[in-house]
């Protein structure tokens, strides 16, 4: 019985002590290999960066790639600024904001663009099959879920609006995870919702009907999400991921089905709608003229407070 | 063996509900599977590797946090037992502090540690920290006064007294302690890895969940309450071996 105790103590001290600490990040490693761990959300926009790590992009540029997951963009911008990653990935109203917060990030590569097609884009407004909403002008003064307040979702859903002609200020718009929001759809408690892919795909193939493109209708060519750093980064290390990054969006943007093969390997998204969802947009360079747009659409809204020189963000 | 049979009549019971259910169309199919395909799901998880990394990280964190957490009460609980006064001065701090549920630190762990095996233990440790520590100073106090009078009149060391009479009248205070400590310790563990993003089965959860994966959503929440369940009976095991010389024990056993 006291032996029990004295095993147990043993492990539980040995499991205490035994705790490694992860490699400080950043460093020489052996070989001439830069350690770099880049937070990343676990979406279909971020398929490049997988794809680009399986293909040997990183290594070529002595880059040992770890990607790490976070749940949204406050947790990439966050570990990067508190200095857990030397890379991560946010959209482009999180980048904006941050900045505007005086975060001290700088933008490295492109992430992710809207493929400027109306119903073929990765981000869509849906209503119920049986809803008097038939267009984006009739969204105004209705109640929409985006996954997160005072973003890049009711920024551009906003500007749908305006495009059709609605006003877009009598909208009530409403936090739900992605997830969460068909069901939320289905049981009438929100008049539309906002969800980007694979939710897009699931939620039209269950009866939603989209009465937006969103993305597609803010901006010619969105820059939807971007890579980005801080200063702490050495130049010559941020040269050479902004390389392999580059490299990596031109390799997905070219082959969608090793897009979708990747898919596979780092959502748990079903094979089957991975064979149907619409793919985004890679391009190589930002659209910083999309991504003023977007600011000075936030701008209006009063997502932001003030006039952002996007130049002081995109370099 | 009656309850054995009643125990799965139980179960089998909760799982054609499950099946029916959605089945009968009570609930939407898309947000809640039958049993059925629930279960196929988590066949096929269990059969990739990655489940099993993923519960690997989760029962890591787990036990260095219940460690750490146990080890520092213990140690505080019995030194503020029995140092004179510490108690009366300790007492209002420790009031203050262990109400604060522990997920209320989500974004201070997010801040400082980021999606890491930090954040895990952060939650962790201050959620079992306390657990630990009310069961000790509890067991401390009912050290009785008498003895630990004759104790100290015969002229035991402190550490003597520790040694044979706090710690053996403390300990099955401290194996409850444990006990409670182990499972807020794992509920802690899956939450900090499904809201902050640490590695683990919460993360698994949240990438499932983010990917529209329903079926895999709720398989890896199966997994994690038969792991929830493995806990606690190990802990139970465990206390009564320790404890087997306690009459509070001895009697279980008896019936």
């Amino acid at each position: 019985m006291r032996r029990a105790l004295i095993v147990f103590a043993a492990l539980l001290v040995t499991a205490a002590c035994g705790g490694t600490q992860p490699a400080a990040p950043g460093q020489q490693a052996s070989g001439g290999m830069s350690k770099v761990n880049a937070g990343v959300i676990a979406i279909v926009d971020t398929a490049p960066i997988h794809l680009g790590k399986a293909k040997g992009f990183f290594t070529e540029q002595k880059i040992d790639l770890t990607i790490t997951s976070v749940p949204g963009g406050a947790a990439s911008i966050s570990g990067a600024v508190s200095g857990q990653f030397q890379f991560a990935f946010a959209n482009t109203t999180s980048l904006l904001t941050a900045k505007q917060q005086g975060l001290d990030v700088k933008v490295v590569a492109n992430g992710v663009s809207s493929t400027g097609q109306q119903g073929k884009d990765f981000s869509a407004v849906l209503v119920k099959p049986d809803s008097p909403i038939k267009t984006a002008k009739d969204l105004a003064g209705k109640k929409i879920s985006v996954n997160q307040l005072k973003n890049i979702g009711d920024t551009t859903v906003r500007a749908s609006v305006r495009n059709a002609g609605g006003d877009p200020t009598g909208i009530e718009f409403v936090e739900l995870p992605f997830p969460d929001a068909p069901a939320a759809l289905q049981s009438g408690q929100v008049d539309a919702i906002w969800v980007v892919e694979p939710f897009v795909s699931q939620a039209i193939s269950q009866g939603a009907r989209p009465v937006a493109w969103n993305f597609a209708d803010a901006a010619p060519n969105l820059t939807v999400a971007m890579y980005f750093t801080t200063s702490r980064t050495d130049a010559d290390l941020t040269s050479r991921f902004t390389a392999a990054m580059r490299k990596s969006l031109e390799y997905a943007d070219e082959h969608p089905d090793e897009v979708r093969e990747v898919l596979k390997t780092y959502t748990k998204i079903a094979p089957e709608v991975i064979a149907k969802i619409n793919l985004p947009k890679w391009p190589v360079e930002v659209n910083k003229a999309s991504v003023q747009t977007v600011a000075d659409l936030a701008l209006a809204d009063g997502v932001l407070k003030e006039k952002i020189d996007v130049s002081a963000l995109v370099p | 063996m009656t309850r054995l049979l009643y125990g799965l009549a139980g179960l089998g019971g909760l799982l054609a509900l499950l099946e029916a259910v959605p089945r009968l169309g009570l609930v939407d199919e898309r947000f809640l599977p039958p049993a059925s395909l629930i279960l196929s799901t988590l066949g096929a998880q269990l059969a990739a590797p990655q489940l099993w990394i993923a519960l690997g990280e989760t029962m890591g964190g787990w036990a260095l946090g219940l460690a750490m957490a146990f080890c520092a009460a213990v140690v505080a609980g019995v030194v503020i037992g029995i140092v004179p006064g510490l108690r009366a001065l300790t007492n209002s701090t420790i009031e203050f502090l262990r109400p604060i549920p522990s997920v209320a630190l989500v974004p201070l762990a997010t801040l400082l540690f980021g999606p890491s095996l930090g954040s895990t233990l952060m939650l962790v440790v201050y959620a079992a920290f306390w657990q630990v520590l009310i069961q000790v100073l509890y067991g401390v106090a009912a050290v009785d006064a008498v003895a630990y009078d004759t104790a100290r009149s015969y002229g035991l060391s402190a550490w003597s007294r520790v040694r044979h009479l706090v710690w053996p009248t403390a300990l099955p205070y401290v194996m409850t302690g444990l006990r409670l400590a182990a499972a807020v310790a794992f509920i802690l563990a899956v939450t900090a890895e499904l809201v902050i993003g640490s590695p683990g089965l919460g993360a698994e959860i949240q990438v499932a969940q983010s990917s529209g994966a329903v079926p895999t959503v709720y398989a890896l929440i199966v997994v994690a309450g038969v792991v929830g369940i493995a806990v606690n009976a190990a802990v139970r095991l465990l206390e009564r071996r320790v404890l087997a010389w306690h009459p509070a024990v001895r009697s279980e056993v008896a019936a």
